[in-house]
């Protein structure tokens, strides 16, 4: 087995070694266009669904299309966490919430746009794309990650010496980062005891 | 070194052409988002969602195969076993409107 | 027009677990539990029409759901060799149990998956996370310093870690969803459950008063809120 140290570590490195090699792989790549393309459409079509149970549907698709995202920037444990939290959770506990709720039959199948609304959103967001220019590109050596080699190749480099785990985003997160590890857990808890509250429970099952 | 790397036509790696066959794929998944989205009936869009998930299936494979990461084939077996769920559940709720939910 | 079936099977649904209530509520079971006790056995009753239990999906989820489950435990236990850990194989595991649910009746898996087991998930999860975080403070160290911990042998910063993934994280997401699906699927409390039951829920509508009144179809309220839109 590999393991996950070169997982990380090459990661980047191959992205930056395989583009100027290869023609295919351009500024954007014809996979990083389509799934993109494949996001954008299902996060459009979630919100401007009129039906609920075809927004959630829909908002399946989203997640799968992002997991494909995220494995294909090499971020695994991104992908993975995506794949069990929405693809066997999300859809689950909206589907189970819709089931406990009314659906009304809509005439059409999208909402309609409120214009001031839309207004306003579209004025946010062209604020957030301006910000855009000062993100460096994937697997840029210019990003903050390799300018700074100092802080952040040191963890890919002395992780398994230090925690003799393969896996660097485990060891950041349970070891390097471990308080900050305890205080996500408990909030997960705390999520399970505030939904007991809302829905005026007392138990679980 | 590994099959992946080995160029094939004109520069294109093997890694290359799964990559774009990866992208075709996804073209697919869009074409039936469609069908997910408008679907006239529930039925439509279970089949489009099952689709849609063997479609991300083989993608997240063939992505895998293309970057040469086998550890990458763990969320393709996530999916796979995941999106049974995501199908029994949309159907199950279409069955009886959420009566054994 | 499949919707418009569905609604009318949605208020059938409503009224009968309604009535159905008082009548488990007489049996030997906690009165905490009695409103959602109208789970896949007498779904007939819910439905008007009979149901079967679909010959397809309970076979298959019988066939995937162990080997899920395995899946689940080895994110779990291989998180430091490969992507994963505790959060997502635990998200896996409770994956397995929605499946189950779903194949098999949710009243039926929440007989065999009880509030203890949940409630011992989630704490105990806690308590071991904080247990292993605090050992290194009682000899001397930092919280989760982990090459303080008293492990033999093995090397105690790896399997510190492992301790922290396995039996911490991965208990509590498993736990927590699986107890938010339990939670979901019975809906707003309407039976005067909730916090503070007993001498309080009978005098509680100083304070508690609205949700209570709606008795026994918690669909109901649901579906004025619904009706809003």
């Amino acid at each position: 087995m590999t393991g996950a140290v070169p997982l990380v570590t090459g990661s980047v490195g191959s992205v930056g070694s395989v583009a100027p090699v290869s023609p295919v792989v351009a500024q954007v790549t014809a996979i990083e266009a389509s799934l993109l393309a494949f996001v954008v459409f299902t996060a459009l079509a979630t919100a401007f669904a009129r039906d609920v149970l075809a927004a959630v549907i829909v908002f399946g698709a989203y997640s799968l299309g992002m997991a494909a995202l995220y494995t294909f920037y090499r971020a695994p444990d991104v992908a993975l966490t995506e794949a069990a939290i929405s693809a066997g959770v999300t859809t689950v506990l909206l589907l189970l919430t819709l089931a406990k709720t009314t659906r009304i039959d809509h005439e059409t199948a999208f909402e309609s746009v409120n214009l001031p609304a839309a207004g306003a959103a579209g004025f946010l967001f062209a604020g957030l794309l301006l910000t855009m220019g000062d993100i460096p590109a994937i697997g840029s050596p210019d990003a903050p990650v390799w300018s700074n080699p100092d802080v952040t190749q040191w963890y890919l480099t002395e992780t398994y010496a230090q925690t003799h785990v393969e896996n660097t985003v485990m060891a950041v997160l349970a070891a390097f980062r471990g308080f900050d590890t305890f205080g996500e857990a408990v909030v997960v808890f705390a999520g399970g005891i505030a939904a007991l509250i809302v829905l005026h429970r007392e138990v679980f099952a | 070194m590994s099959v992946v790397d080995a160029t094939l036509v004109a520069g294109y790696t093997v890694g290359d052409f799964l990559l774009l066959a990866a992208a075709g794929f996804t073209v697919l998944a869009i074409g039936m988002l469609y069908r997910a989205v408008k679907g006239p009936t529930m039925q439509d869009r279970v089949l489009a969602v099952n689709v849609l998930g063997t479609n991300t299936v083989v993608i997240l494979a063939i992505l895998s195969a293309a970057l040469s990461e086998p550890t990458f084939l763990d969320i393709a077996l996530v999916y796979a076993l995941l999106n049974f769920l995501m199908a029994i559940a949309i159907s199950k709720f279409t069955v009886e409107r959420g009566g054994v939910l | 027009m499949s919707d418009a079936v569905d609604d009318t099977d949605m208020t059938d649904t409503a009224t009968n677990s309604g009535a159905d209530a008082p009548t488990d509520a007489e049996s030997d079971l906690p009165p905490h539990r009695a409103a959602a006790r109208s789970g896949r056995l007498d779904s007939e009753n819910r439905q008007g029409t009979p149901y079967t239990e679909s010959q397809v999906i309970m076979p298959t989820v019988k066939v995937i759901a162990p080997f899920a489950f395995t899946f689940g435990l080895f994110i779990t236990f291989h998180g430091s060799g490969s992507p994963g850990g505790g959060f997502q194989g635990g998200a896996i595991m409770a994956a397995v149990v929605f499946m189950i649910a779903f194949a098999f009746g949710i009243e039926s898996t929440r007989d065999w998956l009880a509030n203890t087991v949940v409630v011992a998930l989630a704490v105990g999860g806690a308590l071991a996370f904080a247990g292993i975080g605090l050992v290194p403070v009682a000899l001397g160290g930092a919280f989760l310093q982990y090459d303080l911990l008293p492990i033999p042998i093995l090397n105690p910063v790896k399997y510190g870690m492992e301790g922290v993934e396995v039996i911490g994280i991965a208990p509590i997401v498993a736990g927590v969803l699986m107890g938010l699906f339990f939670l979901l699927a019975n809906g707003f409390s309407s039976d005067g459950g909730g916090f503070g039951n007993g001498s309080l829920d009978e005098d509680g509508s100083i304070d508690e008063g609205e949700p209570v009144d709606d008795d026994g179809s918690p669909e109901a309220g649901a579906a004025d809120a619904g009706g809003d839109r």
